[in-house]
């Protein structure tokens, strides 16, 4: 019980950023989501112990360990469209596999070389 | 009053859905058992059978949807653990996710325009390499179909590990950073927690691409959208 209250007032600060991101992100009129520029705040205040680890961890914990509850609404939503991916559609699945290849092996093989560059710099 | 106890029903309902699922994938443990999808295909079912339009399921199902910002704000969490991981390889984490934030990106919309499809899917497909409350956000700012945009983050996730070792041999992929900029860069949570399986290492350094990509992608997808189309 004790720890179902925690995950709840963690979970209270947690959509107090995402607030504050939505109002820095409509002031602004930026581009990026307001949930990802409340997730850099997160971290920022984090990093520099403004705010303490304690008072999110439990709610973070809960919601990143059962992120896939969250989006299941709308992935159901796919039901009204499920037309796109026939005929010619098959052909998004394709390009979305050699795309994701393309992009494992291209920033896999970029942060490896500088690493192993500077590792070579330091011998 | 009775749109509340829909409302009510469908949210638990769907938490049912979710838990079951999440045994069913303890159980067999293959990545094509993931609980989104064993979850979406039952409340589908349920949802087709008994006739119930998708706006109704949606009266709870908006609730449990405004969790999803919040939700992208606790992946700082995650990202804050791995500090030192961070830290230590702070260029090369960032200069390897931007590149595959650039790649994924342009690859994916030239393919999908140069064979023709209608921008609304293109939008959905550009962030498919991030973590799915993310790549939601990204196709709404763009002005694609959002549920759409969720099923090309499972191909990337799930094509991904079924290509990884592949992958990494193609590009000799066998340094510990290499493999976990790739997969967390491409392949997002579903990724990481494959990896996460064989080593520690890797699996933490993929939670850091995985984050970092997704605020790139965040930042990059409207300026990179609007120079490619």
């Amino acid at each position: 019980m004790l720890n179902l209250g925690k995950i709840i007032l963690h979970t209270i600060v947690l959509i107090g950023f995402y607030q504050v991101g939505l109002l820095i992100q409509t002031t602004f009129q930026l581009f990026v989501p307001g949930s990802v520029i409340g997730m850099i705040l997160l971290f920022i205040f984090l990093s520099l112990k403004v705010i303490k680890v304690t008072w999110i961890e439990n709610g973070a914990r809960f919601i990143v360990d059962n992120l896939a509850l969250f989006f299941i609404p709308v992935t159901v939503g796919i039901l009204e469209y499920y037309d796109v991916f026939a005929g010619k559609g098959a052909l998004l699945i394709l390009i979305a596999l050699v795309s994701t290849m393309l992009v494992m092996g291209i920033s896999g093989a970029t942060s490896q070389w500088l690493v192993r560059r500077r590792a070579e710099e330091h011998d | 009053m009775i749109d509340f106890l829909i409302g009510i029903a469908a949210i638990i309902g769907t938490c049912i859905a979710y838990v079951f699922s999440v045994r069913v994938h303890r159980k067999w443990n293959v990545t094509i058992t993931a609980p989104v999808i064993i979850s979406t295909v039952l409340i589908i079912c349920v949802l087709l059978i008994f006739r119930i339009p998708y706006e109704t399921y949606m009266l709870g199902g908006e609730w449990i949807n405004h969790l999803l910002g919040p939700a992208v704000v606790a992946l700082a969490y995650p990202l804050y653990n791995q500090r030192n991981t961070l830290k230590k390889l702070l260029v090369p984490l960032i200069v390897g996710t931007t590149m595959g934030a650039l790649v994924g990106i342009s690859s994916g919309v030239l393919m999908a325009r140069w064979a023709g499809f209608e921008e609304t899917i293109i939008y959905a497909l550009t962030p498919k390499s991030v973590t799915t409350p993310v790549a939601m956000a990204v196709t709404e700012t763009l002005g694609g179909i959002i549920p759409l945009a969720a099923v090309f983050v499972m191909f990337a996730g799930i094509g991904g590990v079924m290509i990884h070792n592949l992958v990494f041999r193609l590009f000799r992929l066998d340094h510990y950073l290499g493999r976990g900029v790739g997969m967390g860069s491409a392949s997002h949570a579903i990724g990481t927690a494959t990896l996460m399986e064989d080593s520690q290492l890797e699996g933490s350094v993929s939670t850091v691409a995985m984050v970092m990509s997704a605020v790139v992608v965040s930042i990059i997808s409207p300026a990179l959208i609007s120079l490619l189309l």
